[in-house]
């Protein structure tokens, strides 16, 4: 353990926290795409996080052979994942993509559950900078023992 | 002087005699140009060079930040952090080292 690792495990949450309002916002934007890259509707991207060393065989063995758990490392991003869930059908029989009986396949994107992912992202961030700065005044606060 | 031995200094300075130099001697293939291994002379150099080697991946994190090569500004944020609480640290200590000295040399008035 180093002194400031804390620091570095806050860091590793608030880089997690900036992907998952990245897909959010590719998501929002991509919200009414009918093409995507592979010429269907845009599908819903989601993030999967892990623990820093929870499914990593090197880190397992050796906290086994020292008969320790495993230490603190932070989050990590470990993919991208697509929503899986069907596509909306919406009725327009005026747009170019309508077929034969005027519906339309749009992105299984739910505005709302994006709104409120992108709520849980932003406190999910703000604790994290609060966890650092809580770290970093502890620290400072030791330095000024020695004063 | 008598220096109690600080634990867990292993990713910023190393300055635990125990812990912190095996350490940091390891990976540095154990140079330790101020004196023997664990001597405090040792030490001081190995946390002198651990020091310089945050300050300078703090001058790199932020010139990738200024010329917008960075992809991940909180890692370089991390990174300043660390290299500004690893000066305050090692800054508190030689101002603690200083004043031992200054008593020294007060003892003669």
């Amino acid at each position: 353990m180093g002194l400031f690792d804390a620091i570095g495990i806050a860091g590793s949450g608030l880089t997690a926290d900036r992907i998952r309002m990245d897909v959010t916002a590719e998501n929002l934007a991509n919200a009414q795409t009918t093409k995507a890259a592979n010429g269907k509707p845009y599908q819903r991207q989601e993030v999967q996080l892990a623990q820093v060393g929870a499914r990593n065989f090197g880190g397992a063995l050796s906290n086994a052979l020292a008969q320790s758990g495993p230490k603190p490392g932070g989050v990590q991003v470990t993919g991208i994942v697509a929503d899986n869930s069907p596509d909306q059908q919406v009725y327009d029989p005026g747009n170019p993509e309508a077929n034969a009986k005027g519906y339309v396949l749009m992105p299984n994107v739910s505005t709302v559950t994006e709104m409120t992912d992108m709520i849980s992202e932003s406190q999910s961030y703000q604790s994290d900078v609060t966890a650092m700065q809580t770290a970093k005044s502890m620290f400072t606060s030791t330095l000024g023992l020695l004063k | 002087m008598i220096v109690p031995p600080i634990g867990g200094l292993g990713g910023g300075l190393a300055v635990s005699p125990a812990e912190g130099l095996a350490q940091s001697s390891q990976s540095s293939g154990g140079v330790a140009a101020g004196g023997e291994a664990g001597s405090f002379g040792g030490q001081l150099t190995e946390a002198i060079s651990s020091l310089e080697q945050t300050q300078n991946n703090a001058s790199a994190a932020s010139q990738a930040l200024a010329t917008g090569n960075v992809s991940n500004p909180e890692a370089a944020v991390v990174t300043v952090e660390d290299a500004q609480l690893s000066m305050e640290l090692a800054s508190q200590l030689r101002n603690k080292a200083t004043e031992a000295v200054t008593n020294i040399f007060n003892t003669q008035a």
